[in-house]
């Protein structure tokens, strides 16, 4: 392909660079070895020998480019990569290999964001407040606001372990939604609380998604992505399948998942192998120190 | 996307070349005196963080805050019953109620700022993965709220001192014992941030902790003397570097035997405190990007 020899130069200042970002974990597996010792010889020798650990790949190497205004949406079946690569993207995991640059500090809206259980839900918000870098004033300021669109009424002077999961992650969310990132990440956070909550809590995504510089959705829900995207990546089992257009990306996978679902593994297979032989994998180079051309 | 023929498994590979000079590495550790800078700037979540955690420590007891009290009177009575009454070790000591009593306060806020600080990070793993602050944000407000549980704590070692006989006369010494509280105060928090990188990386370290607070507390003279025990002069010596024991030594000296405490006690406690508070900052500071992980 003759294009791909060719730099193309990415005009003016991105909001996200993921730069060849890649993760590995080491756990434990309970699977155990063939052809081991039986009885005895395995309880002395549990503690001491070294365990069954299993590298998971969690996510491969993969580079995204993405500008101010765009809204990226992520789709895959479960254990695809695609909470990991959101961790890797606000920060909260560091990638094995490979680093993610922002041109502001990245907000994740999640609804596992776990806040003190001792403590009561009021002094989550203004604690939760604090911890994002606002001033004890700001935090005073956004009190009533947040309060009200976690719509906890008086159950916020209860304590958080009193609450009900739902309650929680209602607080969880009200309280990261409480600032206005420049770059946003949102993982599954309407899918939780009841009709009533889900209605206001659309409608403050949609304000936060207005104003923000670039967008990261994930989603099970292809029509929030259709909706809300403008570009749409495609993972699995941690490998990029597609990236692009959210039509034709969301139109394969569910070709995809409808082939899977019938069982049919094979078609299932070529659909993904087409996708994967029709991408184009970027590769970032960096232009700091060089001066740049037209 | 340009038409791609090439049947070959890797996918095309396309450079781009970006602008990166606006761009920060998420998750990036500043450098050291930015990251005290920021430390500095995230004050106001450190100490609501203390005050909260103080008030909610002891809500569930019926007798509330009273433990903060309770706790260390009974622990004095149970040393006092053993060692002055059954074993005798207080052979020589005058006053030794109050010498035990002060041995007794005093090593019990650095071994629960100790413990606490070296928890900060494993048991708010949610918080740390929530929010982007300094981490060492955590072990500071560990500190900074087992100092603030101290200070009645303190008062009601001074009032024994004077209730119980044989009462001790209130002299100017004694306001010399908050210096030396404080010093106290910034080696526990060095030794606190030494141990919590640790236990983030390898959990078993907690267990250890309170065989060697325990280990620590008996070689400290907290219901004994050295110079009983110990006739070996250069041992001696050598014991007397102990931060604690100095720590005890001072406040008896002021407050039981109205002398002015040695300037070589001072010194090897400022010592102590400047240098294990600047090693603990730099180490855990050095590891500020692994905290969010697993």
């Amino acid at each position: 392909m003759a294009a791909a020899d060719q730099e193309i130069f990415i005009e003016g200042h991105p909001c996200v660079v993921v730069d060849g970002v890649q993760m590995r974990y080491r756990v434990a597996s309970s699977e155990s070895h063939s052809g081991d010792d039986e009885g005895r010889k395995r309880l002395w020798g549990r503690p001491l020998r070294k365990s069954n650990l299993v590298t998971v790949h969690a996510l491969n190497e993969l580079s995204l480019v993405v500008e101010r205004g765009e809204s990226v949406g992520i789709i895959g079946r479960n254990g695809s990569g695609k909470s990991t690569l959101m961790k890797i993207i606000s920060g909260q995991s560091k990638p094995t290999n490979g680093a993610v640059y922002a041109s502001s500090t990245p907000i994740m809206l999640g609804v596992n964001a776990a806040l003190v259980q001792d403590l009561s839900g009021d002094q989550n918000v203004i604690l939760g407040c604090l911890a994002m870098g606002m001033s004890r004033a700001e935090a005073e300021e956004k009190f009533e606001s947040i309060v009200e669109l976690s719509g906890l009424e008086k159950s916020i002077h209860l304590p958080m372990k009193s609450y009900s999961s739902g309650m929680a992650s209602r607080l969880r969310f009200a309280i990261a939604a409480a600032v206005d990132p420049e770059i946003l990440l949102v993982d599954e956070a309407l899918n939780t609380g009841d009709a009533q909550f889900a209605d206001r809590s659309k409608r403050r995504m949609d304000e936060l998604r207005a104003q923000a510089g670039c967008v990261f959705l994930v989603s099970h829900s292809l029509d929030t992505i259709r909706d809300m995207c403008s570009r749409v990546v495609w993972l699995d089992k941690g490998d990029l399948i597609m990236d692009g257009d959210p039509t034709a990306a969301i139109a394969a996978y569910q070709e995809f998942t409808k082939e899977l679902s019938a069982g049919n593994n094979i078609s299932a297979a070529a659909i993904l192998e087409n996708a994967k032989a029709e991408l184009v994998a970027t590769e970032i180079r960096e232009r700091s120190s060089r001066r740049v051309r037209g | 996307m340009s038409a791609d023929t090439e049947l070959a498994p890797d996918p095309a590979v396309q450079p781009l070349s970006v602008d990166m000079r606006r761009l920060t590495r998420v998750g990036s550790r500043p450098g050291f005196l930015d990251y005290l800078v920021q430390l500095w700037d995230f004050r106001q979540f450190i100490f609501y963080d203390s005050r909260a955690r103080v008030q909610s420590g002891t809500r569930r007891d019926r007798l509330g805050s009273a433990w903060l009290l309770l706790n260390p009177i009974f622990n004095g009575l149970t040393y006092y019953l053993i060692f002055g009454l059954l074993l005798h070790t207080s052979g020589g000591i005058k006053n030794f109620v109050g010498y035990l009593v002060i041995g007794i306060f005093t090593f019990q806020f650095s071994s629960g700022a100790i413990t606490s600080g070296a928890r900060s990070i494993r048991n708010n793993k949610s918080v740390v993965q929530a929010f982007n602050f300094p981490r060492a944000a955590l072990p500071i407000g560990a500190n900074m709220r087992e100092l603030l549980a101290a200070v009645p704590l303190i008062l009601a070692m001074l009032l024994i001192t004077v209730v119980l006989p044989p009462a001790e006369k209130i002299t100017w010494l004694w306001l010399l014992v908050v210096p030396a509280v404080l010093l106290q105060a910034l080696f526990n928090l060095g030794v606190g941030l030494i141990l919590a990188r640790m236990i983030s990386r390898i959990n078993d370290v907690t267990h250890l902790i309170p065989f060697a607070l325990r280990a620590w507390m008996y070689l400290s003279a907290i219901f004994y003397t050295y110079d009983r025990f110990v006739t070996h002069p250069q041992v001696l010596a050598i014991i007397k570097l102990n931060p604690l024991f100095n720590v005890i030594d001072i406040i008896r000296d002021c407050v039981l035997y109205a002398k002015v405490p040695q300037w070589q006690s001072w010194a090897i406690l400022c010592a102590w405190a400047l240098g294990t508070l600047a090693v603990g900052l730099v180490y855990f500071w050095k590891g500020e990007e692994s905290y969010g992980r697993g």
